[in-house]
């Protein structure tokens, strides 16, 4: 499939389902009556529109995009290291409010440094280390900004 | 002419104590490291440096911004002087001669002239801002609801048409970030939209989580592919960071004529740095008495597009302060920090708070002067930072990034936000589909929806109205003519 032609069947499919949305939100009975929902229609219709001439313009001989390609066999482990990296940052900040800033930071730099800079544990360990140290230091000492504590920052004096 | 001066001059009252000089310098330092690092561009610099403003001032931590973006903007052209490598798409033009000039035993004279033109760029557009924003501030402050929606269309518009790429795809990405600044509770109303029932969707999307998640993450995740760059090159060949009385010479006249050239293509939405500094080279390629020898290291092929950037980021500063309206990808950053730090850009700004309007204005001047100082004697302990290995710069961008992320709202569930859009944000780049017109729509997506309704409100429901109102036909009119012009162009190019 053609980068148009998805971007389009994209555009079209999110498009559709926010105006399906829009056309179910209620209506004011006084003052701003089309209120909530004019804007959202316009915008979900432009949608789909732009998406439909994006895929109808695609179709015409000679004037086709190219290939869409996200590279997920040739490039597997580049979005093997995306997808870990996205579920990791995600965990680290579930996390974070419960077990303070400075562990579940320190354990989220090593594992990116692990995934990036492979083979240099002691490194990484250490990048890790320094780097929650010195957030730490910066925004909630310096700065007196709000960090999460657990248990390490409830040693620490400040 | 007089009030201007007097403007200016409480501006300078506002920015000029120690506290903020020392801020502009730490502020101008960090923005020129991240701004110079190979992939990553200003827009990046200052979404992962908006966190160290938290905890001071407003004045102080809007002045401390405009030192990172002005910094960013110096920085950005070193990795192309130095190993061929932009720091980002403006950048990209800074290699043609800066490289070559390095690879001639010149690296000193192009680190210092492109620290000049940045300069002389800089002081140029700051003297155009400086005379244009009240008066443009004055007339925006007479637009009702009807003009601010016909002028938010004609920037959304514009930021598609006068960017290069597909106008469609343009338009899909205008509509997605419309989309994301109509979900949560709707201000008017208090209607609750587009949350398909999840809670923490009630209060809206943040836009500045997804500009961190487009703008910081996914240029991580973009660099994944590079992890093994080193990049290499011998110190001791850089020579003296100054320029010869025949460089200055050859240099003077196109930074004279490209700042201008640049302020302009600033002030437009959608332009941006990469068509200034194009633009600029053309020119002056094109007038040169020795064009062959441009792309083989002539000074003024770097001088040009350096000073042209530099009056670019001015330019862009004026519809940001006066209309609250971004330009481009970095200046969606800046109004986002502006807008954390409780400033909403826009006329009301120059008239409610003066002193702040003017004490950017003045920041900017003096970061000029402060960066200066900081590029030309620093230079070569600055362009160390480029030998510091990708697979160690990278981890410390995403903690950053994720560390200013928990700082916007304290939300756990920004994290999901910020890495789901970067992985959007990926893909979409994998599509083509141009990610500034969509942040720039997420972000103006909440003024236009309210003056959309307040228009109709007052026209009981006529679209007449746009049309009625001769500054809002103006925009209109614009907004089409940008848009027949630019069909006009890619048919031509396609022919």
């Amino acid at each position: 499939m053609t980068k148009d032609t998805l971007t389009g069947i994209i555009a079209v499919a999110v498009g559709g389902i926010y105006t399906a949305t829009a056309l179910v939100l209620p209506e004011m009975r006084m003052g701003d009556k089309l209120g909530p929902k004019i804007f959202p229609l316009v915008v979900g219709i432009g949608s789909v529109l732009a998406g439909l001439a994006l895929i109808l313009g695609d179709r015409r001989p000679g004037k086709q995009s190219k290939k869409a390609d996200f590279g997920f066999v040739e490039h597997k482990d580049l979005w093997l290291k995306i997808v870990l990296t996205t579920v990791v940052g995600i965990v680290y900040g579930l996390v974070m409010d419960k077990l303070g800033f400075l562990i579940p930071t320190t354990l989220f730099m090593l594992f990116i440094s692990t995934l990036i800079n492979k083979g240099r544990l002691v490194q990484n360990a250490v990048l890790s280390a320094v780097f929650a140290v010195i957030t730490y230091g910066v925004f909630a000492v310096a700065l007196k900004l709000s960090l999460p504590r657990g248990f390490l920052e409830s040693l620490l004096p400040f | 002419m007089q009030e201007i001066f007097a403007n200016l001059g409480l501006g300078f009252q506002t920015a000029f104590t120690f506290t903020n000089i020392l801020w502009v310098f730490i502020g101008g330092t960090l923005g020129t490291i991240i701004g110079m690092l190979p992939g990553l561009g200003p827009a990046t610099g200052v979404a992962i440096l908006i966190p160290i403003t938290f905890g001071m001032n407003p004045a102080t931590a809007l002045i401390t911004m405009c030192a990172v973006y002005y910094g960013a903007m110096f920085g950005g052209s070193r990795a192309s002087i130095m190993i061929n490598t932009p720091g980002d798409a403006s950048a990209i033009v800074s290699c043609f001669d800066g490289y070559p000039m390095t690879k001639q035993g010149r690296a000193g004279a192009a680190l210092a002239i492109s620290a000049l033109a940045s300069f002389i760029g800089g002081m140029i557009g700051m003297f155009f801002l400086v005379f244009l924003t009240q008066p443009i501030a004055a007339a925006a402050l007479k637009f009702g609801p009807a003009e601010m929606f016909s002028l938010m269309m004609f920037a959304l518009v514009a930021t598609i048409t006068l960017a290069e790429g597909n106008l469609l795809k343009g338009a899909v990405a205008i509509a997605f970030g419309l989309m994301l600044s109509t979900v949560g509770i709707d201000a008017l109303t208090g209607i609750i939209r587009f949350t398909y029932g999840a809670e923490a969707l009630q209060d809206g999307i943040d836009f500045l989580v997804i500009i961190i998640g487009v703008y910081a993450v996914c240029e991580v995740f973009k660099n994944f592919k590079d992890i093994n760059a080193v990049y290499k090159f011998d110190s001791k060949h850089i020579g003296k960071v100054w320029i010869t009385k025949e460089d200055w010479k050859r240099s003077l006249p196109p930074m004279l004529r490209s700042s201008p050239l640049g302020f302009i293509v600033g002030v437009l939405p959608g332009m941006g740095g990469t068509i200034a500094t194009f633009m600029s080279y053309a020119m002056e390629k094109n007038l040169s008495k020795k064009p062959e020898e441009f792309g083989k290291g002539a000074i003024e092929g770097l001088a040009a597009p350096e000073a042209a950037n530099n009056a670019c980021s001015c330019g862009a500063m004026v519809p940001l302060l006066t209309l609250g309206i971004p330009g481009s990808g970095t200046t969606a950053v800046m109004l986002g920090a502006l807008m954390l730090l409780g400033v909403r850009p826009g006329p009301t700004l120059f008239t409610d708070h003066p002193e702040i309007a003017w004490g950017v204005i003045a920041s900017m001047l003096i970061g000029n002067i402060i960066l200066i100082i900081i590029n030309l004697p620093l230079a070569i302990p600055l362009v160390q930072i480029l030998k510091v290995p990708t697979r160690i710069m990278l981890p410390i961008i995403m903690g950053l990034a994720l560390i200013g992320t928990y700082f916007l709202n304290y939300s756990s569930f920004d994290f999901v936000v910020v890495m789901v859009s970067a992985v959007i944000g990926y893909l979409f780049s994998k599509l083509e589909i141009p990610l500034p017109p969509l942040v720039l729509a997420l972000i103006l997506g909440g003024t236009t929806e309210q003056a959309l309704r307040n228009s109709l409100v007052l026209s009981d429901g006529s679209l007449g109205i746009f049309v009625q109102k001769p500054i809002s036909a103006v925009f209109i009119v614009l907004a089409a003519a940008s848009l027949v012009y630019s069909l006009a162009k890619r048919k031509k190019h396609a022919a």
